[in-house]
């Protein structure tokens, strides 16, 4: 079994990792770091981002991701938006606004949600919902997520 | 997948050296490729080289006319990218259709391109701009019209040790207008089950002096439409040339059925879209 | 119920919200448990074939591997199910792409797969049959030795051939529906442990977590005592994990290994290899006066329910009684069949066999008032069922058609509305509505109590020991809502244990549109209790008589002022090992006098649910795409007990039902796979949905609902394939009566 060496930043936190090599960094956050928030809902086909993570602020599916990708670059997943015990403003939003239900899309969500008001603090709809475009979600229809994300830009949430 | 191993060039030079052993499979951004490599299940040894390391081959730049852009670029880049959306505004719109939000910023130009797909979405862009692909390896450089670059579905003329280097087109100049449509099954990730550009330059008689037409989705590659350019070739641009060139467009295409879509559909929505984007391109070129 | 209520109808935010929020909830797929092992399945690439021989010799040899089972392995009882014909690991043949045949546990499941790769099975092909009317062809191949009709339905009322003499028009349509997936977020696993005092412990992803330890139990051949079975966060289900095959082929893995063993489907497994909605076809023949009097109805059905019985039989019942939807017709006469194919099988899926059933009768009323030149609303007034109306189940309709009337009113209105806007320039506009009825409960004749428990904790405040899961959907915090409010606390101080079959009673299985009323009833009937084992509690330690105590906001309160928290009681009760604890039951109510008795068991239904939606799509005629700009939802679901969780209930019920309107379906392709990934079935995207999507929430009370609450979860998707399919021949003249409505079948129609 061929490893690498890998730094990165987790939430962050520096890392060096020796792995397989061809491990994705989904597989590498929910096994070796237990950082269970991004899931596996598609197969590892990019085609529902239940694993979206930030790296390095861009919103990208982690199992499309080789691990030796994230060499010196910066990841950020759903259990570093705040420090334990708090909400990150987008995480709050989510919670008052009802737009949680069997909180499987949730994380990717959320994370979407941040990569999209960093770059673009005041979206109108239409951008909300091509920001989430790669983030399926069998239970709220969208709606109360779409709100969601208004509301956390309605109270601007400009934090790390 | 735990048996794949990974190389890791952190320059051109390096990346030259691994590709001596042709059985290596390059991967960028791993959005076609890492699905793909699951989905054949593969048991044996697989050997990648991962480019995304390759500064030398991320650029946008524009050099004595002629825009190169680097075969590594994001497409999320090149929708955003102020350049392109002067002088390619088909080429960011498709690369902003692609996938995603997260598939955009990891898929590349060039590995949108290598996988070959007949409905690729920045083919039938860099195909009307008559692209020139730079194809590069351990024996030199050569230079590929990009529509001789696609040689059936999923495959190009790479040879065994080659990469895609990077894309090269001429910026366009005088009254031109360039427009793009994609028809997807849903609004949101959807593939194309049609998809069409056209470019135009009009001559200071208001008609068509140069039009190149390019689809996807409608033949084994994208490929362009000799015969419907052929029928708009000197015409003033209006709905009725566009009918002309929408019926010459049939000469063009084999389009199959298959998940998304039938022959007999995909045959008749190409010459729908084709209208609706020569009109577009039309449009464009009033305010030039 | 009393109009004064402080809890009810509130946005009372969920607790597991926050967890759900910050990847703190973890699900079966992310419990850490020591010593994990994990088991992958080999499962068969045909749709029929006999097993000829498996050789897992090299397998058992590969590093890692623990074992490497097959059905010879299995102790006990070698199938499952409601009616028991689905093999833990098939039996010398198989009857559907996707069927588990051979499980192979290692140390990773990667080694799990390289072994499962080396295992040699060698089949031989037999004919399929894939569809059912081929399947009950005389000489069709058999999918089980008793023949391919699993289940035949009959409902008749009144004088059919005398119904149609009278009518003066008779519209007989053909409508098929296709094969969807629950689609969940979550695929289906679980996680089973055999324990030191080997007792087994499995956690699964699952409705009916009491049906499954019983499975376990057979399959395993151990008293349903040493089986515990708990359910942590659960990422959807909509009814697809009404089955319990991975908690059964997890618990034989553990028992098999004397380990901890871990499943999971992935994707392609959770398409073909588990419950997806009955593909239907449905012949309707509906006779009609000229002024649309609806006089007679008849219809067949052929539901494809594949490979296993599964829930089939009891959509099939439910289907039947839908057929009619939410109207008068005096003579019926409905046959149903069920029946099996060599294809993934179909269960429990949301709704029921309702959706289908709608999709039929709401077009065809479309397309009566059409031929008769009635106004297609008018038509569905002068026929809706009202209150003491005999449905064709002999059921007599009671108050909660009230409400039904008010949704035709609303959804005319709203259809006005929708017409006035303007179409954009190139597309064409229509407007549809569609009505709908579901039933709650599980039908006469089968056992439908839900138990629970509620205890006074030391500090005063209430657990719930709640008998069935929350599938994602709010049961907890619609649980907990109605016990607070019923003892007067705020909704912080009542919480809910987690489930776990060594704790809580039986609760049956989250399902059937009956969990709001019948948790909330046994809620009610709960907290009552907690109020007498309170009172007689205090009246006992404070030496004072019963009837000088009351009860208020958590306290008992003496004359004169005294007042004592719950604690007080609560934790001296518990430290004497006796806490204050009060059985929640409820049973749904089939009174003898007025449930019909001649129906086979499922049947009939006794409460229904009503709701219209109304739909405006955009069609661009010379690409066939259909784009729905708004839809208006209207729902009478008695009362509202949490208004958030309530319109997550219809917004995602609309998402679900445009998705099998427009875009899903999981048919066979030309390479003979099944379509099996999110790459080729197409689930709406967050740019799919309509923006402007209004929702109407009426309160009919039904009368003996916890404060007058009916059901939500199924019927928010029952309308909304008919309203869009309505909508779209509205707007461009094309009646499509096989779903999914595709640009191709529109474009088509329209050239």
């Amino acid at each position: 079994m061929k490893t690498l060496t890998v730094h990165f930043t987790l939430n962050d936190a520096p890392q060096t990792l020796v792995t397989a090599a061809g491990r994705t960094l989904l597989e590498v956050l929910r096994q070796d770091f237990g950082l269970t928030g991004a899931k596996d809902a598609c197969g590892g086909e990019g085609e529902c981002g239940a694993c979206t993570v930030l790296l390095d602020g861009e919103a990208v599916n982690a199992c499309l991701v080789l691990i030796g990708q994230v060499e010196g670059r910066r990841v950020l997943t759903i259990e570093g938006l705040a420090p334990a015990g708090e909400l990150h403003p987008i995480q709050a939003a989510f919670v008052a606004a009802g737009a949680i239900q069997c909180g499987f899309c949730t994380p990717g969500m959320v994370l979407a949600t941040k990569a999209l008001l960093d770059h673009t603090p005041h979206p109108d709809e239409n951008e909300i919902r091509t920001a989430l475009a790669g983030n399926l979600c069998r239970c709220t229809g969208y709606t109360k997520i779409v709100a969601a994300v208004q509301m956390a830009a309605d109270k601007g949430q400009n934090e790390r | 997948m735990s048996d794949w191993d990974v190389l890791t060039p952190q320059n051109l030079s390096e990346l030259h050296e691994m590709l001596s052993l042709p059985s290596r499979k390059l991967i960028a951004g791993g959005t076609d490729l890492i699905p793909r490599l699951h989905r054949a299940r593969i048991d044996e040894p697989v050997e990648l080289i991962d480019m995304s390391r390759l500064s030398e081959l991320h650029f946008i730049r524009e050099n004595a006319g002629q825009i190169e852009i680097g075969a590594l670029v994001a497409h999320t880049t090149l929708f955003t990218s102020p350049l392109l959306l002067q002088c390619a505004p088909a080429l960011s719109k498709a690369c902003g259709s692609i996938g995603s939000p997260q598939t955009r910023a990891r898929g590349t130009l060039g590995g949108n391109l290598v996988n070959a797909s007949p409905a690729a979405d920045s083919a039938p862009p860099l195909l009307c701009l008559n692209t020139t692909a730079l194809i590069s390896g351990p024996a030199g450089q050569r230079q590929v019209a990009l529509a001789d670059f696609f040689c059936g579905p999923g495959r190009t003329c790479l040879q065994p040790g080659e990469y895609l280097h990077s894309l090269r087109f001429a910026a366009p100049a005088g009254r031109w207008g360039m427009a793009f449509a994609k028809l997807g099954r849903r609004n949101g990730m959807a593939i194309a089950v049609v998809s069409t550009c056209v470019y135009l330059e009009l001559g200071s008689s208001g008609r068509i002096d140069t039009i190149r037409i390019a689809m996807g989705s409608v033949a084994p590659t994208p490929v362009r439409c000799p015969q419907a350019e052929a029928a708009f070739q000197g015409a003033q641009p209006a709905v009725e040339t566009f009918d002309l060139a929408a019926a010459a467009l049939i000469a063009d295409i084999s389009p199959i059925d298959d998940l998304r879509a039938s022959k007999e559909y995909r045959l008749q929505t190409a010459q729908v879209l084709l209208k609706r984007v020569l009109a577009d391109a039309a449009r464009q070129t009033e305010n030039r | 119920m009393n109009a004064e209520t402080t809890l009810i109808g509130q946005p009372e935010i969920r607790k597991d919200a926050a967890a759900k929020a910050d990847g703190a909830a973890r699900y079966t797929a992310d419990l850490a448990l020591p010593n994990l092992t994990y088991a992958t399945l080999l499962r068969s690439p045909h749709h029929h074939a006999r097993i000829c021989s498996i050789d897992t010799a090299r397998a058992r040899c590969l590093p890692g591997v623990i074992a490497v089972l097959t059905a010879a392995d299995v102790p006990g009882a070698r199938t499952f199910g409601m009616i028991p014909d689905q093999p833990v690991l098939a039996i010398d043949e198989v009857r559907h792409i996707g069927e588990p045949v051979v499980l192979v546990v290692a140390a990773s499941l990667a080694a799990a797969k390289s072994a499962a790769a080396q295992v040699k099975i060698t089949y031989e092909p037999l004919p399929a049959v894939l569809e059912p009317k081929p399947a009950l062809a005389p000489g069709a191949p058999l999918v089980h030795p008793g023949g391919n009709l699993l289940a035949q339905f009959n409902v008749d009322s009144g004088d059919l051939n005398a119904g149609f003499a009278a009518a003066t028009v008779i519209l007989e349509e053909d409508f098929s529906v296709q094969r969807v997936t629950p689609g969940y977020m979550e695929t289906e696993n679980s996680l089973a442990r055999v324990n030191a005092d080997s007792s087994l412990s499995v956690w699964v992803s699952s409705q009916e977590p009491f049906i499954d330890r019983a499975c376990i139990a057979a399959v395993l051949n151990l008293p349903a005592e040493r089986i515990q079975v708990l359910s942590t966060v659960i990422g959807g289900a909509f009814g697809g994990k009404e089955d319990s095959s991975l908690a059964v082929l997890t618990a034989f893995a553990a028992w098999a290994t004397h380990g901890t063993v871990r499943i999971v489907n992935d994707r392609r497994e959770s398409f073909v290899a588990h419950p997806k909605r009955h593909p239907a076809r449905i012949h309707l023949k509906l006779g009609a006066k000229k002024d649309g009097t609806l006089v007679a109805l008849q219809g067949q059905v052929w539901m494809n329910t594949g490979a296993y019985a599964s829930y089939g039989p009891a959509v099939g019942s439910l289907l039947t009684e839908m057929v009619t939807g939410p109207y008068h017709i005096p003579n019926v006469s409905i046959e149903t069949q069920v029946v099996y194919t060599h294809t993934p099988y179909s269960g429990a899926m949301r709704g029921f066999g309702s959706p289908q059933a709608h999709f039929a009768i709401e077009s065809a009323l479309d397309m009566l008032a059409a031929r008769l030149g009635l106004d297609a609303a008018e038509l569905r007034r002068r026929n809706l069922l009202h209150q003491g109306d005999l449905l064709p189940t002999r059921v007599r309709v009671n108050e909660t058609a009230l409400g039904l009337e008010r949704c035709l009113q609303e959804a005319t209105a709203a259809r006005e509305r929708l017409r006035c806007i303007p179409a954009t320039p190139g597309k064409v506009s229509g407007v549809g509505l569609a009505l709908a009825m579901q039933s709650m409960g599980l039908g006469a004749k089968v056992p439908d109590t839900s138990s629970h428990r509620l205890e006074w904790l030391p500090d005063g405040r209430v657990l719930i020991h709640l008998g069935a899961p929350d599938l994602g959907q709010g049961l907890i915090t619609v649980a907990e809502q109605i016990t607070a409010e019923a003892l007067e606390l705020p909704f912080e101080r009542v919480l809910t244990a987690p489930f776990d079959t060594r704790d809580v009673p039986d609760g049956g299985v989250t399902c059937a549109s009956r969990m709001t009323y019948l948790v909330g009833n046994a809620m009610l009937a709960g907290a009552a209790g907690l109020k007498k084992q309170l009172l007689a509690n205090g009246a006992a330690l404070l030496q004072v008589p019963l009837d000088q105590l009351s009860y208020a906001h958590g306290e008992l309160l003496l004359p004169g002022g005294r007042h004592y928290p719950a604690s007080e009681f609560a934790s001296r009760a518990a430290e004497a090992g006796q806490p204050l604890q009060a059985e929640a039951a409820a049973t749904f109510p089939y009174p003898a006098e007025t449930t019909p008795q001649h129906l086979p068991a499922g049947m009939p239904h006794v409460k229904f649910i009503f709701a219209a939606q109304v739909a405006r799509v955009e069609v661009d005629p010379e690409l066939g795409t259909v784009t729905v700009t708004d839809l208006v939802a209207i729902h009478d679901l008695g009362k509202v007990i949490n208004r958030l969780t309530a319109e997550g209930q219809i917004e995602g019920g609309v998402s679900m039902g445009l998705g099998y309107a427009l875009y899903e379906d999981m048919n066979l392709k030309a390479n003979g796979q099944w379509v099996d990934s999110f790459t080729e079935y197409m689930l709406p995207t967050s740019r799919d949905m309509p923006t402007r999507l209004e929702l109407h929430m009426l309160e009919y009370p039904e009368a003996d609902g916890p404060f007058g609450a009916k059901g939500l979860a199924e019927i928010t998707v029952v309308p909304t394939a008919p309203a869009i399919a309505n909508a779209v021949y509205d707007a461009v003249n094309v009646r499509v009566k096989d779903l999914p409505i595709t640009p191709e079948k529109l474009y088509a129609a329209v050239q």
